[in-house]
């Protein structure tokens, strides 16, 4: 027993964050039993990326930002105050929070013509799709599970969140939940291939799936500069896949009143609402890495490890904060006028942005 | 048949469209040009004209009843003690403020309260003595707001300061009235408001009545002397015919 605790100790502390701020902390609570595995724990570096950064945790703190954040923005924009009462002297800045403890103790309702155990299953089970990408992104030294085909493996799986999305919207068996799920359906034919070609453009500049050589490959140039085609039908895309403003027509809120999670209440609204901010930040990470030049930045010795995850979360939320000012700017486009754009200007751009990075290959 | 065929838009005039939708977004981000009054935190300042809740002044009254009169929702109702005074039902008032418009002494004023709270539909009808005051309010505001365009810059200016609820009473402009004769053919003769009339105004003098110059017989004739009348109205209510009544003369 105490051999296999001590072994499992041994490998985490093997591979440990090095932070120099909290060193003095971490030697002295390193010298504690059964709280030094916790802390070693806790700073292994595949658990740190998984859980705390970019992570769980983070996403967390990302979450609640961003909900009273882009309602903020919005209402200035609009010449409204936006949320308030809740916490005055911070501007209503956990109004977030204060929903989600809402949402918790409100009652789920399970409608009769729902289909009842994928209704309350699907909304938790459209996690997955959301949360495994995360074990793929590398955050300087700090990543899940190391893989050369990281880029690769986190399209895939955001390929995979409108299914549960399109799945949700069949289990809630309602008319505005089909129309939204049909929308849902057809966006995602819209953007996706787009998108694709776009990702793969740009593995085609910088030759090779991982992570790690694409943020090497930008150390001079970030990849906005090599390829701004690709960038363009890169933000376009994630417009329409994480249904911004524009493009926000599977969950039009005025039309079919949240689309495919119209009925859904309680704790269960509160998680599919989340999905598409969710969404936003996997794909916004991987904005980060494949065209801002990743995790590189000013280095810190004082953070030492840390600035690798800090760097990238610093970047995606300025992405994200830049990118939800479109809301109060568009109107939205009609399914057709949408699904034109994608098949037609985007679908041109994004084999343009390949030939560019075909290019960039030969030329380089 | 009408054919609808796509609009033609120019890509570079789009593009500078679209340049300058975002730049007004972000401008407005910055700095918004919202209008917004936090109510029960802070009050719009409301003009002296503002018509809220009605303030009554007693001494001022003379019972003239014109306000329980004017009034179209038929909210006031007067009450006899002393003298008859209004009392405002508010279940009924329609905030048109005919009353203190007609008020010819200005004993009915304007005040900027417009959020009473009342319990029941009873308590809703105020009697005249619980309107000689604004009611107790707790002021929530500290500070009353007022957006207005300064013309110098061509920008909106957000003013703060505390307001008091209370309008200061205007002064009432109460026009000069003079005797005068309605029908000067009714009058009798009788002298009455001749001998009435502290400042010796009127006169009546006798008179032939002739029709087709042909004398019938004889008749009076009134004349009142304006540079003498003072609009005491003596005579109007002496007048046994009711022919004499006080005319607004100037402004």
């Amino acid at each position: 027993m105490f051999d296999v605790i001590n072994y499992i100790y041994g490998i985490f502390r093997s591979n440990m964050m090095d932070i120099p701020l909290i060193a003095p902390i971490v030697d002295y609570l390193m010298k504690i039993p059964l709280i030094n595995i916790l802390v070693a724990l806790i700073l292994w570096k595949p658990f740190f990326a998984v859980i705390i950064m970019p992570g769980l945790a983070v996403l967390t703190l990302y979450l609640l930002y961003i909900v009273w954040y882009e309602r903020k923005l919005t209402a200035r924009i609009q010449w409204r105050v936006g949320p308030i009462e809740v916490a005055r002297p911070i501007r209503g800045a956990i109004q977030a929070l204060a929903d989600g403890i809402r949402y918790f103790f409100q009652e789920a309702i399970v409608h009769r013509e729902a289909h009842r155990p994928y209704y309350v299953q699907l909304p938790i089970l459209a996690f997955i799709p959301v949360l495994l990408p995360i074990m793929f992104i590398p955050a300087g030294s700090a990543v899940g599970i190391y893989t050369p085909y990281s880029i690769q493996l986190i399209v895939a799986f955001i390929a995979l969140i409108p299914i549960t999305i399109v799945a949700i919207g069949w289990a809630s068996n309602s008319r505005f939940a089909y129309i939204g799920s049909v929308r849902e359906a057809f966006m995602y034919f819209a953007y996706e291939i787009p998108f694709i070609i776009a990702v793969i453009s740009m593995i085609f500049l910088y030759g090779s799936g991982d992570a790690y050589v694409a943020v090497e490959k930008q150390s001079a140039i970030p990849g906005v500069l090599l390829n701004p085609i690709a960038f363009v039908v890169y933000i376009i895309a994630m417009l329409m896949a994480t249904s911004r403003l524009p493009f926000e027509i599977p969950e039009a809120d005025q039309e079919i009143a949240f689309g495919p999670f119209v009925e859904y209440s309680g704790i269960l609204f509160g998680l599919v609402m989340v999905l598409a901010y969710e969404k936003l930040y996997i794909m916004a990470l991987l904005f980060t890495i494949l065209f801002l030049g990743g995790w590189s930045g000013i280095y810190c010795p004082l953070l030492g490890d840390l600035n690798g995850p800090l760097w990238l979360f610093i970047k995606t939320i300025i992405v994200i904060s830049v990118l939800v000012i479109v809301r109060s700017i568009y109107a939205r486009y009609r399914l057709d006028q949408a699904l034109r754009i994608g098949w037609t200007s985007m679908l041109a751009l994004s084999i343009a942005a390949l030939v560019v990075g075909i290019l960039g290959v030969w030329l380089l | 048949m009408i054919r609808l065929s796509r609009v033609k838009t120019d890509p570079i005039v789009n593009l500078r469209r679209h340049a300058e939708a975002i730049g007004e977004a972000v401008k407005q981000a910055i700095k918004p040009d919202r209008i917004t009054v936090e109510y029960p935190r802070e009050r719009r300042r409301y003009p002296e004209c503002f018509r809220g809740f009605i303030v009554f002044e007693k001494d001022k009254c003379i019972s003239c009843f014109r306000c329980a009169q004017i009034c179209p929702a038929n909210a006031i109702q007067m009450e006899y003690f002393d003298k008859a005074y209004p009392g405002i039902d508010y279940a009924k008032c329609i905030f048109c403020h005919f009353c203190v418009d007609s008020c010819p002494t200005g004993a009915l004023n304007t005040s900027k309260v417009h959020d009473v709270a009342f319990k029941s539909m009873d308590e809703m009808i105020l009697s005249a003595r619980q309107i000689t005051r604004i009611p107790e309010i707790v002021r929530e505001e500290r500070q009353t707001v007022e957006y207005y365009v300064d013309r110098q810059v061509w920008r909106l200016i957000r003013k703060r300061e505390l307001d008091n609820l209370e309008v200061p009473p205007k002064p009432v402009i109460v026009k000069k009235r003079k005797a005068a004769c309605l029908e000067p053919e009714s009058c009798l003769g009788c002298r009455l408001c001749v001998n009435v009339c502290p400042q010796n105004a009127i006169k009546v003098e006798k008179c032939e009545i002739s029709v087709d110059e042909e004398v019938k017989g004889t008749g009076c004739i009134l004349e009142i002397q304006e540079d003498l009348c003072t609009g005491c109205g003596l005579c109007v209510r002496q007048c046994p015919m009711h022919i004499l009544t006080l005319k607004e003369v100037g402004e």
